[in-house]
């Protein structure tokens, strides 16, 4: 028989107390009902519907409540920022942008959502799941810290009716990438004279504001052979003499274009929605632009919506098929979230693949399922005859593709929150720099951030 | 109480009792705990509201390391460079023109008056439409200013915002614009308050017109004058709206001052901690901007 002695019972009772204090907040998430998630408001109101819809449907089969706030692109971004530094945060969210995760994933300021990704590993993409994967500068390794809930890629919108009306056909439209974009210069001038005075052959994102501008450059950068800017293993290589070409290239194309008169001029400034206005108001005849927010604009629009021409990228110069780079939104439970078991179970349920699809269907398709064995065996994604897409479907789920460069280091995106290179590109416009001198300034600064992020070289 | 007696080093407890009465403001019993009553909120919103925010927004930016990144970002100097010229372009010349325009005002007539209430108007009205809908004004492309040009005179007017030094401009204008109708009422309200007998006087002796200016009214608005230049200026070192709204900072971060570049590293960047300490460089010149103001605010009559 044990005997009780006082130090025992004091013993006893300080373990208890510890494992009871370090066991209650898991009981009370366990417990919990309610989770708050912040999500993106859509660029179409159906986007924002099929959401309500897909947490309706949640909360019905699980009886628990979601907290749900839909907020606006760069608000969300503000408000994000805003908890993970207050540390007042919500259960769920979805991050507003490309540079947010991978920086904050650095910081150890998100939690590990291996445990979810877990659950349909093997229905994502792969270029997905490298997306995801990100580093962490206090664990020192890389892990899930972002579930992914839909992709993009960038492709380009045509006016149909402005290319005839300059006297060319689509069919004529050549499939390598420099012949492609010099295709439409001529039919600005013969716009023009025909009293078009605003109409521009070209849409470019070439401003320091949000994400199109990024993904143009880059788009540009990759067709002329610049891929390796970062590797997988996240080094920067601006030592590349291939990167180094393909950055003076890209720098000399835009400059090249701006300066002709073929862009809007007011483009330096645009935000991510300003391309798009250009486009409707049919300023420009063709657009370089992510996901399908263009079409779906004007998809009550019968007439304007068949007018629209979705492209994919062109091949290379050197006939080759030129890799998209593939964008994911999706979800981060933020360190300190209050509820995270549930936070966790409905991103869980959320990505479950008849769920998510019908969720992302009911947005019109703007984003791609990043699941490929859905792409291929539901008809809405290749099969329905919507040309738009089609074409955007097959570049972003079935083409080469490859990660953005955020996913391989936060220094990339670091390097994109400050619009380095657009930055460059402005260099050429207003301070009379050369794209050489421009670009090695550009590479300068890169080599700056990335030396503020060290990964290990492994 | 002979424990009272040598309370705070020995002293008598009679010096002890008067410096408490003179603590409590020759408060006695419950008008203590009344005064105290009424005091706890004020201190509480003040502590709240006033000590908190910006003992916590010091702690943010109190980190050696953050000044050193602010020092490698070139966009800092350009917000610099941009501040120190936006401060010294803007508010000069909206005082100024302020100063000649309430003297114009000041002039007899009801058609004054009404013109005066439709200058007013740009301060009247929000900041934020206001400032985005000039930014559509100025748009080169498809903006009303070109396109007015366009019109009457077949001309292509300039890019208004997508050059560094013309958008400036154009923040500028827009910032004396809006904030200029102010300023004038102000200057309008301290010219009135000259007794009309000193301009009498001065009539008497010559001193009118462009002399009267110089010799009379503007000894007697100097102070007011240069504490509305103080006040707008410390004003204009926080103002966002101007900046972010009419050039959005563009073309690649060549507009931007210190407030919209802390608001750019906090959330752009997710750098919150960054962006408080691009503020906090202001510091060092609002500080003695305020205490030149406190002690300006002092002079209780007017400097001839």
């Amino acid at each position: 028989m044990t005997t009780l002695s006082r130090r025992s019972v004091l013993r006893g009772a300080g373990g208890l107390a510890t494992a009871g204090t370090l066991a209650l907040p898991h009981i009370a998430n366990a417990a919990a009902t309610t989770a708050s998630v912040w999500f993106t408001q859509g660029f179409i109101p159906s986007e924002d519907t099929a959401l309500r819809k897909m947490v309706a449907d949640y909360e019905k089969q699980s009886g628990n409540k979601i907290d749900l706030s839909i907020v606006p692109y760069a608000p969300l971004r503000q408000k994000e920022v805003s908890a993970v530094t207050s540390g007042v945060v919500p259960d769920v969210m979805e991050d507003a942008d490309f540079s947010f995760t991978p920086l904050n994933a650095w910081e150890d300021r998100l939690l590990d959502v291996s445990d979810v990704i877990e659950t349909q590993k093997s229905q994502f993409s792969e270029i997905v799941l490298v997306g995801r994967r990100l580093f962490n500068k206090v664990t020192k390794q890389r892990s899930y810290y972002g579930v992914p809930m839909k992709v993009a890629s960038v492709t380009f919108h045509i006016w149909k009716s402005l290319v005839e009306k300059a006297g060319y056909k689509v069919s004529d439209i050549p499939n390598t990438w420099d012949a492609y974009i010099d295709f439409f210069l001529p039919m600005q001038a013969k716009l023009r004279a025909k009293g078009m005075r605003h109409l521009y052959a070209m849409g470019l994102e070439v401003s320091t504001l949000g994400v199109d501008p990024l993904n143009t450059f880059y788009s540009y950068m990759i067709a002329y052979g610049g891929k390796g800017l970062v590797t997988p293993d996240g080094q920067l290589h601006t030592g590349d003499p291939q990167v180094k070409e393909a950055v003076i290239k890209t720098l000399t194309r835009f400059s090249k274009l701006y300066k002709g008169g073929h862009v809007p001029p007011g483009c330096v400034n645009w935000n991510d929605a300003d391309n798009n206005n250009s486009f409707h108001a049919k300023q420009i005849i063709n657009d370089f632009n992510g996901s399908m927010s263009i079409e779906l604009a004007v998809i009550d629009n019968k007439e304007e919506y068949a007018d629209n021409i979705t492209h994919g990228l062109p091949n290379g110069n050197d006939g080759k098929p030129l890799p998209a780079q593939i964008g994911e939104f999706g979800a981060v439970i933020p360190k300190g979230a209050k509820n995270v078991a549930l936070g966790k179970e409905f991103l869980k349920y959320a990505i479950q693949p008849t769920v998510l699809n019908e969720y992302l269907k009911g947005g019109l398709g703007r984003w791609a399922i990043p699941y490929p064995s859905v792409i291929k065996s539901d008809p809405f994604w290749l099969h329905s005859g919507d040309p738009h897409r089609l074409a955007y479907i097959t570049e972003t789920m079935v083409g080469p593709g490859i990660p953005l460069y955020e996913a391989y280091s936060p220094a990339a995106a670091q390097v994109d929150a400050e619009h380095v290179f657009q930055v460059a590109f402005s260099d050429i416009i207003n301070n009379g720099m050369t794209p050489e001198a421009a670009a090695n300034k550009a590479f300068k600064r890169a080599e700056v951030i990335f030396a503020q992020y060290p990964l290990p070289q492994s | 109480m002979e424990a009272v007696q040598v309370f705070d080093g020995g002293r008598p407890a009679v010096g002890h009792l008067v410096r408490l009465r003179a603590l409590r403001g020759a408060l006695r019993g419950s008008e203590y705990a009344w005064a105290l009553a009424f005091l706890v909120p004020y201190i509480a919103v003040f502590f709240a509201f006033v000590i908190y925010p910006v003992s916590y927004g010091l702690w943010m930016g109190s980190k050696p390391s953050l000044y050193a990144t602010l020092m490698n970002d070139p966009t800092y100097w350009t917000s610099i460079v941009n501040t120190a010229l936006y401060l010294g372009i803007a508010v000069n010349l909206k005082m100024v023109c302020a100063l000649l325009l309430s003297g114009f005002f000041m002039r007899p007539g009801w058609w004054i008056k009404a013109l005066l209430m439709i200058y007013v108007l740009p301060w009247a009205i929000p900041s934020m439409p206001a400032f985005i809908s000039i930014h559509w004004f100025f748009n080169g492309d498809y903006g009303f200013l070109n396109d007015l040009l366009y019109d009457l005179f077949g001309i292509n007017g300039p890019a208004w915002l997508d050059s560094r030094w013309l958008a400036l401009g154009t923040m500028i204008t827009s910032y004396i614009w809006k904030w200029m109708p102010f300023w004038t009422v102000i200057l309008l309200a301290g010219r009135m308050a000259i007794p009309s007998e000193i301009h009498e006087a001065a009539k008497i002796d010559g001193a009118t017109g462009v002399r009267g200016f110089i010799h009379i009214t503007f000894p007697m608005l100097a102070n007011l004058y240069f504490v509305c230049t103080l006040l707008s200026t410390i004003f204009t070192v926080g103002d966002f709206n101007t900046a972010y709204f009419v050039t959005g900072g563009g073309p690649a971060f060549s507009t931007y001052v210190l407030a919209t570049l802390g608001i750019r590293d906090a959330f752009d960047l997710s750098q919150p901690r960054l962006g408080v300490a691009a503020v906090i460089t202001a510091l060092p010149v609002v500080i003695p901007l305020v205490y030149l103001l406190m002690r300006k605010l002092k002079t209780a009559q007017v400097q001839l």
